[in-house]
């Protein structure tokens, strides 16, 4: 039996970056103290804010509402919880009542949006209309640029200082290198623990984002915490790959993960100069905040025939 | 003893494989024989959660729990 460096017990946990072996009860000391330290070295929370926490019920969002619900009784924050229901079905159907009991018995109002209301269809009806329209984009471009827009939305609407996601170190470092890889300047300069104030938008917090995905995973087994571990049918693409690359060379070469993260944090202010201010204007036609005439979202409704339906999101009935 | 007799258990397939290793083999080597990234699972020996390092023993049940779930 391999013992925990710290204090003797059993081990759960090699965690090899740091030369160290930890025990349950160390592994969950350690995730809630980087948690914290993220938060206080960042300035992601203020005493008394209203935080909205993106859940969708897998074990990184899990973990980030029952990690913020303790740090916001400590500060005085009031918590609330949104799920984006895309309609992925057989996924996201099971995923939702798992975030929904999660909320409740954590005593957090949750709060639902669903694309099918939203936009009049779910995202397995958008991949059919894409296909068939030979778009040649990726179900991850609609669920993403989508789910990002009604989360921010949303928080707006529910008044909420902050929008906290569960972003872990490996979806950071993935997002890093995917945007180098697509030379997006503009993308990886919004990359950070934080996403600093502008007009229409929430500012987002990742407090998860120094911690490895095996540590959020191990975290919320050991805590016993009820999360859905099933894998997105529509998983594939560049992300894929870029996830699986960086797994490979993490497995050989421990710390390299953080080593990317460090060398990008080390390098964003420098990315300031060369990208651009852009000046933040409404989409005409869902009123939303973006860059151009029209938004992202209501750009791709319109490539598949859709448009949007409602204009506000939260409604009593959305809770 | 030439060999040691376990279980595997890859969580979300029906199946459970008997497998058969060597004397002093290690969980992480049985991850390389199923060709197992240790960064995208987390691993049950006989019901708790252990290091990869742990040696097996003939009889245990191993179960491999995948945590990589997103796009």
């Amino acid at each position: 039996m391999l013992k925990c460096t710290f204090c003797g017990r059993r081990a759960a946990y090699n965690r090899r970056y740091a030369g160290v072996l930890l025990c349950d009860r160390c592994l969950i000391k350690s995730v809630e103290k980087r948690f914290r330290r993220a938060i206080a070295e960042h300035k992601l929370l203020s005493p008394g804010e209203r935080v909205a926490v993106a859940v969708s019920g897998g074990k990184d969002s899990i973990a980030a509402m029952h990690l913020l619900v303790e740090h916001c009784g400590r500060k005085n924050c009031e918590l609330v919880a949104i799920t984006i229901d895309e309609g992925i079905k057989g996924y996201r159907d099971q995923s939702l009542p798992i975030a929904r009991e999660n909320a409740k018995s954590l005593g957090i109002e949750h709060y639902v949006v669903s694309f099918k209301r939203t936009f009049g269809a779910t995202l397995d009806q958008m991949v059919r209309r894409a296909n068939a329209r030979k778009t040649e984009l990726n179900p991850c471009t609609y669920c993403g640029v989508m789910r990002r827009s009604l989360l921010n939305q949303a928080a707006r609407e529910l008044g909420a200082d902050k929008l906290a996601t569960a972003h872990n170190l490996d979806d950071e470092v993935q997002a890093i290198m995917l945007n180098y890889v697509r030379a997006d300047f503009s993308r990886l300069h919004r990359l950070g623990p934080s996403y600093p104030p502008r007009e229409g938008f929430v500012p987002r917090i990742k407090p998860l984002r120094e911690i490895p995905e095996k540590e959020v995973a191990l975290y919320a087994l050991l805590r016993g915490l009820e999360v859905h571990l099933a894998v997105c049918p529509y998983t594939g693409g560049i992300h894929t790959e870029i996830r699986d690359f960086l797994n490979r060379i993490e497995a050989n070469h421990p710390n390299s993960k953080f080593m990317i993260l460090r060398m990008f944090d080390r390098l964003k202010p420098q990315l300031a100069r060369i990208v651009p201010e852009f000046e933040m204007r409404r989409c005409k036609n869902c009123g939303e905040p973006t860059s151009a005439n029209i938004c992202k979202s209501c750009e791709l409704l319109k490539e598949l025939g859709l448009r949007r339906l409602r204009k506000t999101l939260i409604s009593p009935k959305s809770s | 003893m030439t060999c040691i007799k376990i279980v595997v258990k890859q969580v979300g397939k029906r199946h459970k494989r008997e497998l058969r290793l060597a004397p002093h083999a290690t969980i992480a080597d049985l991850l390389r024989k199923l060709d197992q990234n240790r960064e995208t699972i987390v691993v049950r020996r006989n019901g708790k959660i252990v290091v990869e390092e742990e040696r097996l023993s003939d009889g245990d049940l191993i179960e491999i729990l995948p945590i990589v779930t997103g796009g």
